[in-house]
């Protein structure tokens, strides 16, 4: 509880002590991203290496609401959300069908079927040049088109979505999915669906991450390509995991970590990426709780001093 | 007709041995080793990029197909060695999150030394020229790919099937402990394995350099198309790699000609059919 309250404060304070509002609803939307991809590594020990499919598809569906059917920003998200859930359903559904390195496989694979379609259907989602004239962000007749606001509004929804993530990792329906990470078979001994569970998990990490893109979506009143493409994927995974998967917290501090070095460190040098690579090996092969579990060692030494 | 189909349906085949290459080595990784290479399209890169610096040093594209196979060999048994060894007790998940960082290094180290913009060699003037068909030709190079790229799957199966050094490998799978007993060294057995699987990605990139040339980003579209493969074939069958690479490379080019726009998204819908009709693969044990 202390946690969250920290992170609301530290939410809520961001603007006023960084004055770049746009990058920090980015680390927002990219955080509550990672934290849904985290439902189904770090709590049921899936690697979903096709993230951005679920993200793309909540933005896309939450701009042509938008656009299209003129929807109010609350009715956009939603229909995002309930985009994501579904198609991360469907797409879950038939990944766990192969056990281990099939799924990722398949997750992978989809991600980029998923990236062909977005690419060819340009009367929904623009193709290459990306999808434009998404109107500027109201909330019952007060207009968000600020950046400053915009934020807020991003925090509040974040930090809600957030808040029922915790709940659900915290219910018996989230212990259900550690005990599927420790022991599929015999999670499934005891008696439980473990199918049911893993499509629900993936449903409710899908709509988190439709919900995140809708958020993103609004942010730049623009979706690229990029949000559906393997590279958004792969950076999900990787900011996840410099953060730690083994607490909800880990991919919030990732992707901000994440979000702000790829933005500042690109105008320094143009092959950073290298460099990044090389820590995110050395963290894999050194440090698997990643920055989050150092911090909490740490912490844990100096409460027992 | 005039051929223009034809040449498809071969230009199909081409690409297709280039997927058998590259998903053979990936289900040898897998199937043998139990390691899940998610680098394995960073080595076919790097075999198109090799390939190009011995072209472009010595002039000679026989000299750097017979190298790149040994040079990505090479960074394979490093990787094995240092890395995927240690890693395995950790499992698949950390495994895979390894070869992924392997991705952003060698893409970035390809930009690094060998610069963003695209590559290209001339096919080997020997190769110069092709078959008439109609009113086009197939040129004579891609005929040439596919001939070795079928020797070079063929001696690999059979090495592995019908050797002594097959059998040590297999049964060092199947039982390392007693292997180690009668004084072979089992994990440099398996990083040999490691070191061939790569090697054929890097001299699939060898091959197709004179077709298609080479971008940094070439490996990453290579790899979801592979995993579609060998979900198709089965993971960590030999033949199902062979079988899929061919039979998606025909799809592809099937497709192109039918409806062009869903010429990627065909491949992804038929590995979707099989993980619901036949979900170990078609030719996968369960």
């Amino acid at each position: 509880m202390t946690r969250f309250a920290v992170l609301v404060v530290v939410v809520a304070l961001a603007p006023l002590v960084l004055h770049y509002p746009e990058l920090e609803t980015q680390i927002l939307t990219f955080g509550l991203l990672a934290v849904a991809f985290n439902l189904l590594l770090g709590e049921m020990g899936f690697l979903s290496f096709g993230q951005a499919t679920f993200n793309g598809v909540g933005a896309y569906v939450a701009a042509n609401a938008l656009i299209a059917a003129h929807a109010a920003l609350p009715l956009a998200l939603l229909a995002g959300l309930v985009a994501g859930g579904a198609s991360a359903a469907v797409i879950g559904a038939l990944a766990i069908t192969g056990r281990g390195v099939y799924g990722v496989m398949l997750t992978f694979a989809f991600n980029e079927m998923a990236y062909y379609i977005a690419f060819q259907w340009r009367d929904v989602t623009g193709g290459d040049n990306g999808l434009r004239g998404i109107p500027s962000p109201a909330l019952f007749g007060l207009s968000l088109d600020d950046a400053t606001r915009y934020y807020y509004f991003t925090a509040v929804v974040v930090l809600l979505a957030f808040a029922a993530l915790l709940r659900i990792i915290d219910s018996p329906f989230g212990a259900v999915l550690r005990a599927i990470r420790e022991n599929e078979d015999r999670a499934r001994a005891i008696g439980f669906r473990v199918r049911r569970y893993k499509i629900a998990a993936f449903a409710i990490s899908g709509a988190l991450s439709g919900l995140a893109g809708g958020l993103y979506a609004e942010l730049f009143r623009f979706v690229p390509l990029q949000a559906i493409d393997l590279d958004t994927s792969t950076n999900v995974v990787i900011a996840t995991l410099l953060g730690g998967i083994g607490s909800p917290y880990g991919p919030l501090l990732g992707a901000a970590i994440f979000t702000v070095l790829s933005n500042s460190l690109s105008h320094v040098w143009s092959h950073w990426p290298l460099v990044f690579g090389l820590i995110f090996c050395a963290v894999v092969l050194f440090f698997r709780g990643g920055l989050w579990g150092i911090a909490d060692r740490w912490g844990r030494r100096a409460a027992h001093a | 007709m005039s051929g223009l189909v034809e040449i498809q349906l071969l230009n199909g085949i081409v690409q297709g041995m280039i997927y058998a290459l590259v998903a053979a080595g990936l289900t040898l990784i897998f199937g043998m080793l139990d390691i899940p290479n998610f680098a394995h399209g960073a080595f076919y890169a790097l075999g198109a990029y090799v390939a190009f610096t011995v072209v472009a040093a010595t002039g000679n594209f026989w000299l750097a197909i017979a190298v790149v196979p040994l040079v990505v060999a090479g960074l394979g048994l490093v990787v094995d060695a240092f890395a995927m060894r240690r890693l395995a007790r950790a499992g698949h998940v950390y495994q895979i999150l390894f070869t992924l960082g392997l991705v952003l290094i060698a893409q970035e180290a390809i930009v690094l030394i060998w610069g963003a913009n695209p590559t290209s060699v001339d096919v080997p003037r020997a190769l110069d020229g092709g078959v008439p068909l109609g009113v086009v030709s197939f040129p004579y190079y891609r005929l040439f790919l596919v001939a070795a790229s079928a020797l070079v799957i063929g001696a690999v199966w059979l090495a592995l099937e019908r050797t002594k050094y097959g059998a040590i490998i297999r049964a060092g799978i199947d039982d390392p402990e007693m292997v180690a007993c009668i004084g072979i060294d089992v994990q440099l057995l398996f990083t040999i394995v490691f070191g061939i699987g790569v090697g054929l990605a890097g001299l699939a990139g060898a091959l197709i350099l004179p077709i298609r040339g080479g971008q940094p980003a070439m490996g990453n579209e290579l790899m979801a198309t592979s995993f579609a493969v060998v979900v198709i074939g089965g993971l960590g069958s030999y033949l199902g790699a062979v079988v899929g690479g061919i039979f998606v490379g025909l799809t592809q080019a099937i497709m192109t000609i039918l409806y062009p726009a869903a010429s990627e998204v065909a491949i992804f819908a038929a590995m979707a059919l099989v993980i619901l009709i036949r979900p170990q693969g078609l030719f996968g044990k369960r």
